[in-house]
């Protein structure tokens, strides 16, 4: 299981707890029940270095069992080698105990079910009962081998019944808790991803309110004073005014489109006006062009209805991939220099008059 | 006063034909003398010599691309200066590989079509802004290598500013500029397929100072190179 699902990172962490939790369980009842069990009846049987070993076998199981359930890295492989190993473990500690006293005096089955839990506890839980069931046959077989009596059977049911019993809750309330986390991450997901919408929502909507904001700012006081008649539209400056809220009308609705090629796009619609006005306008591109932040392109097209505007008879508009960026170049027959915005964003503009000719190139480094 | 330079039209659209024609009437000195026109160029090569300095040709006849016609146009002594409605970049380099001395855009034509054949004429480089593009915009992996500089006036070239301005951009006379985008456009000469033409350009440029003969490094297939041998090294001895 190497794919993570976003669901299974977010209640991952609550997985994590349950583990440790289960850690300490297992634990606490190897080193206190087992141990002590161990340690009180160590007179009884017939050699307590062999418990003593198998009760250290059982410890390194439940110690690598431990570290391979925190790694992540439990396959079903070593799950049932671990599992295995505490069975046989568990199994040879019960074959050498006194026969009589098999089940009084045994520490192992306790530690070598919760073992079985501690490593089967994600696997499917027909697994863990296999192995518990397995577990239990195994010593019952201890027990009819030394020879079953009515007692010996009765004891045996009501050891099976609280240590595997305990066992079952304890797997099955975790798998229980599991699930739950499980939900409650999809749930913050789902309330994650509302969230998002709203954002993105959002950003839109301050768009909108920009582009909004730009067009009272610009193009509304001046139709109010055609309206009220404070402007007239024959006079050369007001025709002038107009032409660049036309135009950045037109590169505002051609913004919207985020398309590749964008810049050139909102470039056509820029100068779209101007040619209305009669300026043949000629826009060319060299090279594989890199895409312009929006930003950015305001930038280059605010200079580009600059120039525009003041072009009188032609205007070439120019694209050219440069090492790092792009170099948008205008030249045009506008009389005098031009006032172009300043340098932002990113974007670099310089400028020279030959004569009547304006040469003035815009340069976005992506860098 | 010098013998004006013979021009040969091959354009399938009369229209075209005659105001190709009204701009060679045009110059004031007469530099050019009209004395063939064709709509395609079945009657060429029935010809034994060239029956002008220079062919210019529209890259579509009857709706056919015919960049691939060229090669026999050079062979055949013709010096080519295309002139077409396709401004695409691997179209030019196409045509300019193929050995046409120029390439003119229809919208440039008016201004730097006569030019363009009397450099033609001469075996000299002429580069128009549509050409200047495709130079820049050229992605081949056998690309001559272009200079800094180089680059820089072909930019500004392309981007509309003339020579002159070009050269206050760059701080540098206007003759260097011109000297900048001929070594460019002679540098193409010395790359790709080999063709006569291309090898007039190479010799005049060496002999005019643009380019020093240890400046051209030919990017030829080995196996032409084999078979054909780089021809402007011989004639660049002579």
């Amino acid at each position: 299981m190497t794919a993570i699902q976003p669901t299974a990172m977010m209640s991952g962490r609550y997985q994590r707890a349950f583990t440790l939790a289960v850690i300490v369980l297992v634990a606490g009842w190897h080193l206190a029940g087992a141990g002590g069990q161990l340690l009180d009846h160590r007179s009884a049987y017939g050699s307590f270095a062999f418990q003593g070993a198998m009760w250290l076998v059982m410890a390194v199981a439940i110690t690598v069992g431990s570290v391979l359930v925190l790694r992540g890295t439990l396959s079903w492989r070593s799950a049932w080698a671990v599992a295995l190993i505490a069975l046989a473990a568990s199994t040879a500690s019960a074959a050498a105990s006194p026969a009589a006293l098999m089940l009084a005096v045994n520490w192992s089955w306790g530690s070598a079910g919760w073992t079985g839990v501690l490593v089967l506890l994600r696997r499917r839980f027909a697994e863990l009962a296999a192995f518990l069931a397995a577990e239990a046959v195994a010593t019952l077989s201890v027990q009819a081998w030394d020879g079953l009596h009515r007692t010996d059977l009765a004891g045996f049911l009501a050891v099976l019944a609280w240590s595997t019993g305990g066992q079952v809750a304890v797997a099955a309330g975790v798998r229980a808790l599991d699930m739950a986390a499980g939900h409650a991450a999809a749930a913050a997901r789902t309330e994650h991803d509302a969230r998002e919408r709203a954002a993105t929502a959002e950003v839109i909507q301050a768009a909108r309110h920009a582009r909004w904001l730009v067009l009272q700012e610009s193009a509304a006081p001046l139709v109010a004073e055609m309206a009220a008649g404070t402007a007239d539209p024959g006079d050369p400056q007001v025709r002038a005014r107009c032409a660049v809220q036309a135009a950045r009308l037109r590169r505002l609705m051609a913004e919207g489109d985020e398309v590749p090629g964008s810049l050139v796009h909102e470039l056509h619609a820029s100068a779209d006006v101007a040619e209305r006005r009669g300026v043949a306008v000629e826009i060319e591109t060299a090279g594989l062009l890199p895409q312009v932040p929006g930003r950015a392109r305001r930038v280059i097209t605010d200079a580009a209805i600059a120039i525009l505007t003041a072009a009188r008879s032609r205007a070439r508009i120019t694209l050219a991939a440069v090492a790092d960026g792009i170099a948008i170049s205008f030249v045009a027959d506008t009389g005098a220099g031009v006032r172009l915005p300043a340098a932002a964003e990113g974007v670099a503009i310089e400028q020279q008059q030959d004569g009547s000719m304006l040469w003035a190139e815009a340069r976005w480094n992506s860098r | 006063m010098e013998q004006p330079v013979t021009v040969l039209i091959i354009e399938d659209h009369p229209v075209v034909t005659e105001g190709v024609a009204s701009w060679i009437r045009s110059d004031p000195r007469q530099r050019v003398r009209l004395v063939q026109t064709a709509r395609d160029l079945t009657g060429l090569r029935t010809r034994s010599g060239p029956s002008a300095d220079v062919v210019i040709l529209d890259l579509e006849l009857s709706g056919e691309l015919v960049t691939g016609q060229i090669p026999a146009l050079v062979a055949a002594g013709y010096r080519v200066v295309a002139f077409s409605g396709h401004s695409d970049p691997a179209i030019v380099m196409e045509t300019l590989d193929n050995g046409a001395h120029a390439y003119v855009s229809k919208e440039e034509g008016r201004d730097h079509l006569v030019e363009a054949v009397l450099a033609a004429a001469d075996d000299r480089p002429y580069v128009t802004r549509s050409q200047a593009r495709a130079m820049l915009d050229d992605q081949r992996p056998a690309r001559p290598a272009l200079s800094e500089q180089e680059r820089q006036a072909l930019l500004l070239w392309f981007q509309g500013m003339s020579k002159a301005s070009v050269g206050r951009r760059m701080s540098i006379s206007e003759n260097t500029v011109r000297q900048y985008i001929s070594r460019a456009r002679a540098k193409y000469a010395a790359t790709g397929r080999i063709a006569p033409s291309k090898d007039a350009l190479l010799v005049r440029a060496i002999e005019d100072g643009v380019i020093k003969p240890d400046e051209i490094v030919p990017y030829r297939s080995f196996a032409r190179a084999e078979a054909d041998g780089p021809a402007w090294v011989f004639r660049a001895s002579e």
